[in-house]
């Protein structure tokens, strides 16, 4: 029974049903949602770090890999972490308690000079819905900031976002910076004129084209 | 002379179809909440009083196409190879700003971040929808005002697009002396509201008009790429 709710909450957050009296998605429309079923499960007594892993997580990792095959867009992404946070609101209290735990942190911002953010907001929601604490420090975000925030999340992963060309100049100073700063830092970056071969060229550690990527490098180094 | 327009929504021709294929959907098939979302912004737009847009127009450009270069009075426009051949032939050039204003862009980013994401979303995908829809009806000012003296204009580029730099804009918001439509440019060349475009409109009677399409852009990461592949339907 607990396995069938919590692929049920998987389908809620991979399909972004909130909660009951959500209409999205039509197909859905009626059931309960990713609100009261974590609440459900709860209250039966399991545990919040298995709602999160066994739950949440793979709904998210699905609807990443639909949006890195074009099978849903950027909304049908924004329903399911909304759903997530639904869930999230429930499990905050036992993060806070350590009762369970993130997989590690993630800090991204988009940089210097850039005021693009949609690009970044959904790396930022993916990753957490992957289990994972962010820190978004938002737009034109300077080395400084970016320093100080891995010098108080020792060990967390920094992602960067650009969607300038002209602000692509900066991320290789932000890069050079922070491993400068803090060595051994891992740096990911991404945006629509970024490549693998400029992360080369910078010495980032990671390139990827969307939010699934830097998922899959986070999990392959952190988790 | 710089002329100032202020344009009300409904004199607007928004591309719907876009906007929908944006959210995922064919066109008449957006399931709710997003129908609803796409409403209610559209309730909203219809009051936005700050859509903004200006032009000038620059007579004598010297085009210059072995340098990727165009020079007007004493200002160095560095447009790349791509524009320079799109320019040819143009006996003037009007540069123009155009703005969905602050109050739809504000709006989409309080929601992104606050919220409603999804809703914030629908907002930022009209709020650039309307700038767009605000940069076709000056162009199609302008057409009708040389269209009586037998001429023609170009598509418009902007920079930041076809190797033209964005920090041109610097360049290009000087022509317009501070009557830049309420928008104003950061120091690494942004325009604030964010949904605003600036750009280029060749004019002459030797011009070409040639729609913008993918194969002019490198982008293989684009979110438009990606729909127009997926869906198989073809977006410029
Ligand atoms: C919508 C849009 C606009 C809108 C709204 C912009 C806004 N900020 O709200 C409007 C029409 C107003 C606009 C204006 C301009 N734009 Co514009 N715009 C776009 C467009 C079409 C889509 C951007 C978007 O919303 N994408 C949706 C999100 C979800 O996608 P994304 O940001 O790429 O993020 C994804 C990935 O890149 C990745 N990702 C992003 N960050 C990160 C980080 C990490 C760590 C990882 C792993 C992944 C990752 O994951 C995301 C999800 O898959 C892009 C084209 C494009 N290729 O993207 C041009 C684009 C960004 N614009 C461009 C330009 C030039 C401009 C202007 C300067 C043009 C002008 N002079 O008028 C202005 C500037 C506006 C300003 N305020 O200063 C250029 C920039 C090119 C360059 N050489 O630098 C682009 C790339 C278009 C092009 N083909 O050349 N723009």
């Amino acid at each position: 029974m607990k396995h069938e709710l919590l692929q049920k909450l998987s389908e809620y957050v991979e399909f972004g049903k909130i909660n009951q009296s959500s209409p999205y998605p039509p197909q859905m429309k009626g059931e309960l949602g990713a609100d009261e079923l974590t609440r459900q499960l709860l209250d039966a007594g399991v545990e919040a770090q298995e709602i999160l892993t066994s739950g949440l997580m793979p709904g998210m990792e699905r609807i990443g890999l639909k949006f890195r095959a074009n099978q849903v867009f950027v909304p049908q992404v924004l329903m399911s972490a909304k759903a997530m946070n639904a869930a999230m609101i429930h499990l905050k209290p036992y993060f806070a308690s350590g009762a369970a735990k993130q997989k590690g942190t993630f800090i991204i911002g988009t940089v210097m000079g850039d005021l693009h953010d949609i690009g970044k907001n959904l790396v930022a929601m993916m990753v957490e819905g992957n289990g994972y604490k962010v820190i978004d420090l938002g737009t034109d975000v300077n080395s400084e900031k970016f320093i100080t925030a891995v010098r108080e999340n020792p060990d967390a992963v920094v992602g960067l976002s650009a969607l300038l060309t002209t602000t692509m100049v900066n991320m290789e100073k932000i890069t050079k910076e922070i491993k400068e700063a803090v060595p051994g830092t891992l740096v990911a970056i991404g945006g629509a004129p970024v490549n693998e071969d400029f992360c080369k060229k910078i010495g980032a550690d990671a390139y990827s084209s969307d939010p699934q990527g830097v998922v899959e490098f986070l999990n392959s180094k952190v988790a | 002379m710089i002329r100032e327009f202020n344009f009300k929504f409904d004199e607007l021709v928004i591309d719907y179809k876009k906007i929908e294929s944006i959210l995922g959907y064919t066109s008449g098939q957006l399931p709710p909440p997003f129908n609803y979302y796409l409403e209610e912004a559209l309730t909203e737009a219809k009051c936005l009083a700050d859509i903004r847009g200006c032009y000038r127009v620059m007579d004598d450009p010297v085009i210059l196409e072995k340098e990727n270069k165009i020079l007007i009075n004493d200002e160095v426009f560095e447009v790349g190879k791509t524009l320079c051949k799109e320019m040819r032939g143009s006996e003037r050039l009007a540069f123009f700003i155009c703005t969905a204003g602050s109050v739809i862009s504000q709006k989409s980013e309080t929601l992104l971040h606050g919220d409603d994401p999804v809703l914030g979303y629908v907002y930022d995908v009209l709020g650039s929808s309307i700038v767009e829809a605000a940069g076709d009806r000056l162009q199609s000012i302008l057409e009708q005002k040389v269209e009586s003296k037998q001429e023609k204009i170009t598509n418009r580029y902007s920079p930041g697009y076809c190797q033209w730099p964005v920090w041109d804009q610097h360049k290009l918001f000087s022509l317009f002396q501070g009557s830049t439509s309420g928008v104003s440019l950061t120091a690494s060349a942004l325009m604030t509201p964010v949904k605003s475009i600036s750009g280029v409109i060749g004019i002459g009677k030797g011009v070409r008009y040639r729609e913008y399409t993918c194969t002019l852009c490198s982008g293989k990461a684009c979110i438009y790429r990606k729909i127009r592949d997926g869906m198989q339907i073809p977006l410029v």
